[in-house]
């Protein structure tokens, strides 16, 4: 069964240019047509390979830039093949491998994989409610790497200014449908003995990983449960053993009295999170496997993936 | 340099245990009162806890304790999906003494107050206990195999050597009582080097000193109360409650009752934690992770190890007994009885 992937930000694709992300380590162009709507396509010409993300956009769709041969977006059927005879046409096989793509709350998802698209989103999940600060890149870790250390070790892969997020994890990963939760404690830099000796942490790191799929939503919280800062990361497989990454977040409406370093900071519009794309290597290969267990039990007994991860209620005593 | 093997008695015992495939992660025994909180730290604002992985919420509302699932600005919403370990009220049985509030983790039918430990040398109401006193550390280990390091004795003299003091001694003896619920170790070691904590901040000049020192254990709740009594010096009585987090984290609300022992001892002594606890953190972080990998490889010991092979014995059988699901205490347990002799209080 196939899955929408997030892979891009609606603002990354306008105009007459394509935008080239890579998927599930495929390579697809995504671009749209006049009125907006969006649409993938494989990044490979059918007639000589190349690359289509570079050619320009036509009304009748993507053109490739070596023979300026035209897909439809939504069907993917080759429309135009230059210098034809009028009595010429195209065969009706001629065709770039085409993707589902809809979009939502700001990202571009693509179907990847068998069946029919599922009606929900992975960024229907995501509600902005505040100034968003957004991003993408390609991280120098493996996607399912990211996705583990996401748990056992966020602060390999995200900041929050002021912030010193540490590995106390509060309880274990739960399940939440198809995600594990975990929050962890966290401290405001410069105050008090360490984080590692506070009574009660002030802050909270909430990361919400899928098993499967690249959904990976982040909050910085109050003590009091007070949502601070959400981030919704988009990841998936590149090439080569790297992450592509998207990202939108925003900061809430405080309501909880903050520290003045992170009031400062806001104030002259600094973003109140960091997504790294050069990831420490050291840092991750220091940190033990530790909640990502979990996940990775749950993944590998797809049969009985529930059980795998048992609800705090039915656990047995050994 | 010859090897010894030292199949003793400890060494059979942790050969039986290993055969168990000791795997302290997950343990979850219940039917047992866990000290979550300091009772000075709970007020009118609500304090997240967390014992095996579910939250408790502790705040004070018109001067009555409440220990709930859920937040209480959420309690009346999320009511429904409240546990068993509840009753289906949202309210967990709670109980404060000795200066800490006691939360029922089980059936709460079976919650009664005798069955919180014992011990002598605090205030039961709690009263008059100072702050100093008290020091939250956390562990990067489950609780169980933080207890192992609390009653692993050798490590002391290499990990912490520097506030703790070194291995050297002209005798060192170590035994080992059971019940059902309880190991005690008891350590009596003669002419050993003066610790560099108490030789510096605690007065004593002497070169060497002796050590009677006695740690009770509760299997079930993982709280641990430590009575080391030095001579020359004085006993630093103390209580480390492990609260298990989750598989990978304890919490100790440590409460070091120095009150007896000298100025400026009583009040440096109880933040010795902000040294000893990253370094046995140290070592916690990577053997934690390991003991989650299934292995042939069975634990070595030496003799040293006899309490904590007797520890990992004793957890797995009441484990099993547990998963059977007999939640009772044996006739031999008997956790509010005094233990005054036991931990061989002087007066």
């Amino acid at each position: 069964m196939g899955r929408w992937w997030a892979v891009a930000l609606s603002e990354a694709v306008q105009g007459d240019k394509a935008l080239a992300v890579t998927c599930e380590g495929e390579q697809l162009a995504v671009f749209r047509d006049g009125r907006g709507a969006v649409f993938a396509l494989e990044d490979r010409c059918p007639h000589r390979r190349v690359p289509l993300s570079p050619g320009p956009v036509k009304p009748a769709g993507l053109q490739c830039p070596y023979h300026g041969w035209t897909f439809d977006g939504a069907t993917g059927l080759c429309n135009d093949i230059p210098n034809l005879r009028r009595d010429e046409r195209v065969p009706a096989r001629y065709a770039a491998r085409v993707f589902p793509a809809s979009e939502a709350n700001g990202f571009i998802h693509v179907w990847r994989g068998k069946g029919t698209p599922a009606a929900e989103l992975p960024g229907a999940s995501y509600r902005a409610a505040g100034r968003e600060h957004t991003g993408s890149a390609v991280a120098n870790i493996a996607f399912e790497q990211y996705l583990d250390v996401m748990l056992d070790g966020p602060e390999c892969l995200l900041s929050f200014p002021s912030v010193h997020i540490t590995d106390f994890f509060l309880g274990d990963a739960r399940r939440d449908g198809g995600h594990l939760v975990l929050d962890r404690g966290a401290v405001w830099k410069g105050k008090g003995n360490g984080p590692a000796f506070v009574r009660d942490h002030s802050l909270w790191v909430r990361t919400r990983v899928p098993l499967t799929g690249g959904d990976i939503r982040v909050e910085l919280l109050s003590a009091d449960e007070d949502p601070l800062v959400t981030i919704f990361i988009a990841a998936s497989e590149n090439r080569r053993g790297t992450t592509s990454l998207v990202w939108r977040g925003f900061l809430h409406t405080a309501p909880a009295p903050l520290s003045w370093r992170w009031r400062m900071a806001r104030a002259i519009g600094r973003a109140p999170f960091a997504i790294f794309p050069h990831i420490d290597g050291a840092a991750v290969a220091a940190l033990e496997v530790a909640p990502s267990r979990d996940r990775r039990l749950a993944k590998t007994d797809a049969s009985t993936p529930a059980e795998r991860v048992v609800p705090v209620q039915e656990r047995c005593a050994v | 340099m010859s090897e010894v093997p030292m199949m003793d008695a400890a060494g059979r015992e942790a050969e039986v245990t290993s055969k168990r495939d000791w795997v302290p992660i997950n343990l979850d025994l219940r039917d047992t009162w866990f000290p979550v909180a300091y009772s000075a730290d709970i007020g009118e604002r609500a304090v997240r806890r967390i014992v095996h992985a579910q939250d408790v919420y502790l705040w004070r509302d018109g001067g009555r304790l409440y220990a709930a699932e859920f937040r209480p600005d959420r309690l009346e919403a999320m009511r429904a999906g409240a546990s068993t370990f509840t009753n289906g009220s949202g309210f967990y049985p709670a109980v404060e003494r000795y200066g800490y509030i006691w939360a029922w983790y089980g059936n709460p039918d079976n919650a009664h107050e005798e069955l919180i430990p014992n011990i002598p040398f605090l205030p039961p109401d709690g009263q008059g206990i100072p702050r100093y006193t008290q020091r939250a550390v956390r562990f990067d280990a489950a609780s169980p195999l933080s207890v192992e390091n609390l009653i692993d004795l050798t490590h002391a003299d290499f990990l912490h050597a520097n506030a703790i003091g070194d291995s050297q001694s002209e005798n060192d003896v170590v035994e080992v009582h059971s019940t059902s619920e309880t190991v005690t170790r008891i350590r009596n070691v003669t002419r050993k080097s003066v610790a560099p904590v108490m030789r510096w901040i605690g007065g004593v000049r002497a070169q060497y000193q002796d050590l009677r020192a006695v740690l009770h254990v509760h299997l079930r709740n993982n709280v641990c109360i430590s009575y080391p009594n030095f001579t020359p010096g004085y006993p630093i009585p103390n209580v480390q409650p492990f609260v298990p987090v989750g598989k990978h984290r304890s919490r100790v609300d440590q409460t070091n009752y120095t009150v007896h022992a000298p100025a400026p001892f009583r009040w440096l002594m109880p933040r010795i934690s902000y040294v000893i606890q990253p370094q046995d953190n140290s070592v916690l972080r990577p053997q934690n992770a390991r003991y989650f990998e299934s292995t042939e490889r069975r634990d070595l010991s030496s003799r040293f190890d006899g309490p904590g092979n007797r520890y990992r014995l004793l957890m797995v059988r009441l484990a099993e007994r547990q998963q059977r699901g007999d939640f009772g205490y044996g006739a031999d347990a008997d956790p509010s009885a005094d233990i005054s002799a036991v931990l061989g209080m002087r007066g």
